[in-house]
């Protein structure tokens, strides 16, 4: 019953394999977004299951592992609220949420 | 580890969903899935309380809002790009390795899982309170910048929204006008529609 870390890290490393895949395969913004939330969440597991790993040896490195993904968290709904409103004015200029024809932000 | 197994299966599963699937509407639900699945995979790895904020703010509210600007727009994903056309394979084929490489690095640099025992007397379920002390303790300085940037966040999104919103139906209402002017349909205005329904007009 007892799951050894490096599952947890490898099936952390799996679903942000295939978050970056979608981030490189979709074709509308709001699903790079949808992808990207994805690789987020993979980068929070492998923290939690490192947190659990260090509090078999120290009680405030775990606690403090998960407060990490605690701010996380935090700071994904802030990147979401920005993110959408952006694809928000986005979409109200041209019609469509299409990366490839996005080329005004470029230098 | 069977739970392990089968919570990972439905994260992978829920994952490719996300990426494959045609309609924006199903992925958005697939992606759902997943982050409930990963709520369960949080309990499993004592941390109850990062578990309940999970489900109440990454599948609750961030999922929300994803769904209801999918709504909104109406977006239709019609397939893969077109201006790169191999980028779509190299894409399945840096996925495959990178995860590849990851798993086995993972199990390569395997360490045994620590005594549950110690896990749990350290960590004490994860709960609030443990995580509260580290949060105004070590942390502190990264909770109050947290707020300045939740701040600026909800700022930043409503002054993007609201600039747009205004550019789009012309000029900005109330921008501009030289001093004393009153706007259309305010101040006065009340009192002129008095005088256009003439005396005693009560319709």
């Amino acid at each position: 019953m007892n799951v050894p870390t490096e599952a947890y890290v490898a099936l952390s490393g799996v679903l942000f394999a295939i978050g970056a895949m979608g981030v490189l395969v979709r074709r509308s913004a709001i699903m790079v977004f949808l992808s990207v939330e994805l690789m987020l969440n993979a980068a929070n597991l492998a923290i939690v299951a490192y947190a659990r790993h260090w509090a078999g040896f120290d009680a405030l490195a775990g606690m403090t592992g998960q407060t990490v993904v605690f701010i996380v968290l935090a700071v994904a709904a802030a990147e979401v609220a920005v993110g959408l409103a952006i694809l928000i004015a986005i979409f109200r200029d041209r019609a469509s949420t299409d990366v490839d024809g996005l080329a005004e932000v470029r230098l | 580890m069977a739970t392990f197994v089968v919570l990972a299966a439905v994260m992978v599963v829920g994952a490719l969903g996300v990426v494959l699937l045609r309609q924006p509407i199903h992925a958005a639900l697939s992606l759902v899935g997943t982050l409930l699945a990963l709520a369960v995979t949080y309990v499993t790895l004592e941390a109850h309380f990062l578990a309940a904020i999970q489900v109440i703010v990454y599948a609750g509210a961030i999922m929300v809002l994803f769904l209801f600007v999918l709504m909104l727009l109406n977006v239709q994903d019609a397939g893969p790009r077109r201006s790169l056309p191999g980028l779509r394979w190299a894409a399945y084929a840096a996925a495959v390795v990178t995860a590849t490489a990851i798993a086995l690095v993972a199990f390569w640099d395997g360490r045994p899982a620590p005594d549950p025992a110690v896990v749990s007397l350290h960590l004490q379920g994860g709960s609030a309170g443990g995580i509260a002390d580290a949060l105004f303790g070590e942390l502190l300085l990264a909770f109050h910048l947290v707020g300045v940037l939740l701040l600026t966040g909800v700022v930043g999104a409503v002054a993007l929204v609201q600039r747009r919103a205004a550019s789009a139906h012309g000029a900005p209402k109330g921008f501009g006008l030289p001093a004393g002017r009153d706007l259309p349909g305010s101040g006065d205005a009340a009192a002129g529609k008095a005088r256009a329904l003439g005396p005693g007009g009560q319709r």
